[in-house]
């Protein structure tokens, strides 16, 4: 997860030392911002607690120093209780950075600084970037920062990382920082006679085993060890010491009333609070923030939900309305492309090069390219919605509606984000704290239907229902996926993860305008993604498609008996009963071909599994390449169809195709497995990586396979019984 | 005669007595060269060392055999050495002398304090601690004037602050007297929203969820505010240390507070 830095990769002469700089920080401080201020690096800025969910590194110069600067995920603490903040802590302890920059939000220092009084307890060679240093002075915050330094023990810089104000002189202070030949001597904290007396023989304890794990002080470990970080005593593998601090911590509650752990962060919040009182002056009253009037409205009782439906709502018919232009002009593009390329064979030819540009490449980029406009507009709408801080609210909106289902209003995001792409929804995930919350949202997430499952709808629903009936019919298909999630979250919740439910505690962060810079930003990470995929994986399986559908081709015999037909169709006299029959025989030789394919086979072998959800082998061979990404059965079914004549797919033409050849209620149940079974073979890779085992990323996928087999048999053989869209 | 022995017990040797129980404290037995190497001295000195005090029938010692203390021994050994933590901590705590620095220190006094000098230096870091007007605030105000800032100022604000502790503490204790373990006090889930409060505890297992609400600021005598509920009725939103959390009632309901 953690990107490892190799100091051995870069030389590290006196002329430009390299000095590894680690960005830590509470979510939403703006390290992130900062990281780009600093680097001018792309990298995608949330307002949403949690979105730097793994550590990325940039670099930049500044005199003769070189820094490598990694962005670790936001942490309010370094107790390791949520897996970005193990990510963070391990780094900071593991990893050394020569420095750490501690990005605060000077309009909310006492909470920031408890992240930087436990790094200084630490000992770690901490720099403050006082951020959002303009919006403090303009809410009448006035810092005596010589102080406040005093007392931290550590140089405090005033930033603004939306303007890269103090970026100078935060390097400054960087380098100053790194030159230092020894770390600075941890701060020390007094916590009161009570943990004090048994601080100290834990101290003494760790002190006389020599080395401690990771070279931590004494005194910070005997503080984690009384705090019960159990995280810290499977790592200090000492039991003997690990139970003498479970009684001190017993001998400190009977003493003083209260836990170790609330003791210790009284008092860290006390040292805080003090420090504050005497070096922070509030110049002006405080007033009531536009922030706080936005949420007046955005989260009242009445009002919440109805504007949070109507966003939500607003989010799905900009996708589709405004996309709809620039797909036609997507589509006229590629007509004209293929007309071009075409038009270098003689008409009607037969060249297997020609087949491969026209039918393999084109038929399958394109047809998912089409569909671009509409994922960068979802995935604009989403951006906004995070960078603005609307999705903390949506969070809070959803959370007793999610908790029903035994989930987390966290788990909202990642459900959102999945509308767009399974992957990036997985990854969100990284913000739930529990294991078992995170996994059950992982497993469901590919239920909400993603981005490229719209190419499949796009194509069946107009071949097979009249107009009025596209927009309910693309909002039950929706809605089945949702209703699916829910079922299958409570059940995995009441199952395989049954267990406590876990705790809702979340920064609502304050409003914040978007900037074009982020959100450009976003767009380019997102539609860039895209768009490699397009050019990458789906580029690779179309060839790979196209390859399987040409070969080994009709048995020789066949072939002969085509020929033969084909010769007695030519002798006709007739003009219009010859066209019929050379059409005939070319349409019966096509299916023969792919009958005779590699492709075919596969889908032949399939069918009888398939056979009681409704769908034949040309379904069950689209079906093969859905498996490898959703939207290349669009691509495949435009394939197999091209081979008997014009090859114009994701049209009119295809759509015309189809409906000959299957029922309404078939067509439904194409939308009902795309939807339901197997993710694509990304999601399948990252819920493996991300679960950290093959266990669940298999789960994922018989599962849901299993899912979708079952709901679209009995859909399509009840649909049978009863007489309905046949 | 055992008093006049305990009399003629030299420094050094109370040293090597408070080794050996700081070694049978951690390991159960002691051997001769674990205290050598823990007072770093050699061998032979070790051994004449040990001969003197098991001479004087405060340790139980054979050449090549494991050392332990006598009953006497260990009697001896824990006043040696519980002088020895009480100025330690003394320096430290309330001296705001470097650890290191007030463990050497510590070694040398702790040979010649009388037993009532260090009973009264014990009773002083108590009172430093309990009395409002001194405390872990005030103490750290010497550290500071020790290092840096020798001006004075922000009187006002430590004895306003001082008071307010006083205040607080009365609460809570009048708090858990009158509502004992039966019937529970106010807790946030009770309050409507715009009602303000002054956290007093928060109850529950350690770690997890506790944990989180320390680290985001949630202790005892922070003022919280309830500024809404959520439209279904859950969560709820709270302003705290000057910025909005969302919690559940469910988590609400373990956080005890005293209505303002």
């Amino acid at each position: 997860m953690a990107n490892n830095i190799r100091h051995d990769e870069y030389e590290t002469s006196a002329a430009g030392r390299l000095l590894t700089v680690a960005l830590a920080g509470n979510p939403n401080a703006g390290k992130t911002t900062l990281f780009n201020a600093l680097t001018g690096a792309r990298q995608h800025v949330g307002n949403y607690p949690g979105v730097t969910v793994e550590t990325f590194q940039g670099a930049c110069t500044h005199g003769q120093i070189r820094l490598n600067l990694v962005d670790l995920p936001g942490t309010y603490s370094l107790t390791a209780y949520s897996p970005e903040e193990r990510v963070a802590r391990t780094f900071l302890i593991q990893e050394r950075p020569d420095v750490v920059i501690d990005v605060i939000d000077a309009t909310n220092l006492e909470r920031n600084l408890y992240l930087a009084v436990q790094m200084l307890e630490l000992g770690l060679p901490l720099v403050l970037a006082l951020n959002m240093s303009d919006l403090a002075a303009r809410r009448g915050i006035a810092f005596d920062l010589a102080l406040l330094q005093a007392l931290l023990g550590a140089p405090i810089i005033p930033t603004v990382g939306k303007t890269g104000e103090g970026k100078a002189e935060l390097l400054d202070a960087v380098s100053a920082a790194g030159r230092r030949a020894a770390p600075p001597a941890p701060l020390r904290i007094a916590y009161g006679e009570a943990l004090e007396a048994e601080i100290a023989p834990l101290q003494r304890r760790l002190e006389a085993l020599g080395a401690l794990p990771d070279g931590v002080p004494a005194r910070w470990l005997a503080v984690k060890l009384l705090e019960g970080d159990a995280d810290l005593v499977a790592r200090l593998a000492h039991p003997e010491i690990a139970s003498a601090a479970a009684e001190a911590a017993h001998r400190i509650e009977a003493l003083a009333g209260d836990s170790a752990e609330a003791l210790i962060a009284d008092r860290r919040y006390g040292f805080i609070s003090g420090a504050c009182q005497e070096a922070v002056r509030h110049t002006v009253e405080r007033r009531h923030e536009l922030s706080d009037t936005i949420d007046a409205v955005a989260t009242n009782r009445l009002f919440g939900l109805p504007i949070f439906l109507g966003l939500m709502y607003l989010v799905f018919s900009i996708t589709f309305t405004l996309g709809e232009p620039p797909m036609r002009w997507i589509e006229a593009g590629f007509d004209a492309l293929r007309g071009a390329i075409g038009g270098l064979w003689p008409a009607h030819s037969a060249s297997l090069l020609r087949s491969l540009l026209i039918n393999g490449i084109i038929g399958g980029v394109g047809g998912v390219l089409v569909f671009l406009p509409n994922i960068l507009l979802l995935f604009l709408a989403i951006a906004i919605l995070e960078d603005s801080g609307y999705m903390a609210r949506a969070a809070f909106l959803m959370d007793r509606i999610m908790h029903k289902m035994g989930l987390h209003g966290k788990s909202f995001m990642p459900m959102l984000i999945g509308f767009g792409c399974s992957v990036p929804a997985i990854l969100a995930t990284r913000t739930l704290e529990s294991r078992r919350d995170r996994l059950t949202t992982m497993l469901v997430v590919p239920l909400m239907s993603c981005g490229a499952r719209l190419p499949i709808y796009a194509l069946i629903i107009p071949a097979f229902f009249p107009e009025p009936w596209h927009g309910p019919m693309l909002w039950s298909i929706y809605l089945i996926g949702i209703a699916l999630a829910v079922v299958c979250a409570k059940l995995l919740k009441s199952t395989l993860l049954r267990g406590e439910t876990p705790p809702f505690v979340m920064e609502l962060p304050p409003y914040r305008m978007p900037t074009l810079r982020s959100l450009s930003i976003h767009l380019w990470n997102r539609g860039g993604a895209y768009l490699r995929k397009a050019g990458t994986v789906i580029l690779g399986i179309s060839i790979l498609l196209w390859a399987m559908q040409q070969w080994p081709g009709i048995p020789a015999r066949e072939a002969e008996a085509l020929a033969g037909r084909r010769a007695a169709a030519q002798t006709l006299v007739d003009d219009a009963a010859r066209t019929h029959a050379l059409a005939q025989v070319g349409g019966d030789e096509a299916e023969a071909a792919l009958r005779a394919s590699l492709m075919g086979r596969l889908g032949r072998g399939l069918e009888p599994a398939l056979r009681p959800c409704g769908f034949d082998w040309k379904l069950s061979t689209a079906m093969i390449g859905a498996l490898a990404a959703k939207e290349v059965f669009v691509t495949q079914m435009g394939i197999i169809y091209a081979l008997g004549g014009d090859p114009d797919e994701a049209s009119a033409p295809l759509r015309e195709k189809i409906r000959a050849d299957y029922t309404p209620l078939a067509g439904f149940c194409v939308m009902l497995f795309c939807l339901i079974s197997a993710p694509c073979m990304a999601t399948i890779a990252v819920t493996r990586r991300e679960s950290g085992s093959w266990r669940w990323a298999l789960l994922q996928l018989g599962g849901l396979t299993l899912l979708a087999w079952v709901v679209t048999a009995a859909v399509f053989q009840g649909g049978s019984l009863l007489g309905i869209g046949i | 005669m055992a008093h006049a022995e305990k009399l003629t017990l030299s420094a050094s040797l109370e040293d090597y007595l408070e080794a050996i129980y700081r070694i049978v404290a951690e390991k159960q037995v002691a051997r001769a060269k674990d205290v050598g190497r823990r007072l770093k001295v050699g061998r032979s000195s070790v051994t004449g060392a040990l001969h003197a005090l098991a001479d004087r029938q405060l340790i139980h010692y054979a050449p090549y055999d494991l050392v332990t203390l006598t009953d006497r021994g260990r009697e001896v050994a824990e006043g040696v050495a519980r002088r020895h933590e009480v100025l330690g901590d003394f320096f430290v705590s309330v001296l705001a002398v470097d650890p290191a620095e007030a463990d050497a220190a510590a070694c040398k006094l702790e040979h010649a304090v009388s037993e009532n000098v260090l009973s009264r230096l014990l009773e002083f870091i108590d009172f430093v601690d309990r009395c409002p007007r001194g405390g872990t605030h005030w103490i750290q105000g010497f550290k500071r004037s020790c290092h840096t800032d020798k001006r004075p100022g922000h009187c006002e604000t430590c004895l306003a602050r001082a008071v307010n502790g006083v205040q607080a503490k009365h609460r809570k204790e009048t708090h858990m007297d009158t509502n004992g373990e039966k019937k529970a006090g106010a807790t946030l889930a009770d309050l409507k929203p715009g009602g303000k409060a002054t956290i007093l505890t928060i109850g529950g297992a350690a770690g997890g969820i506790r944990r989180r609400l320390l680290d985001m600021g949630v202790t005892a005598g922070t003022r919280v505010e309830v500024e809404r509920v959520a439209p279904l009725g859950d969560p709820i939103e709270v302003k705290i240390k000057g910025y909005h959390l969302t919690l559940r009632k469910e988590e609400a309901a373990r956080i005890h507070v005293e209505r303002s």
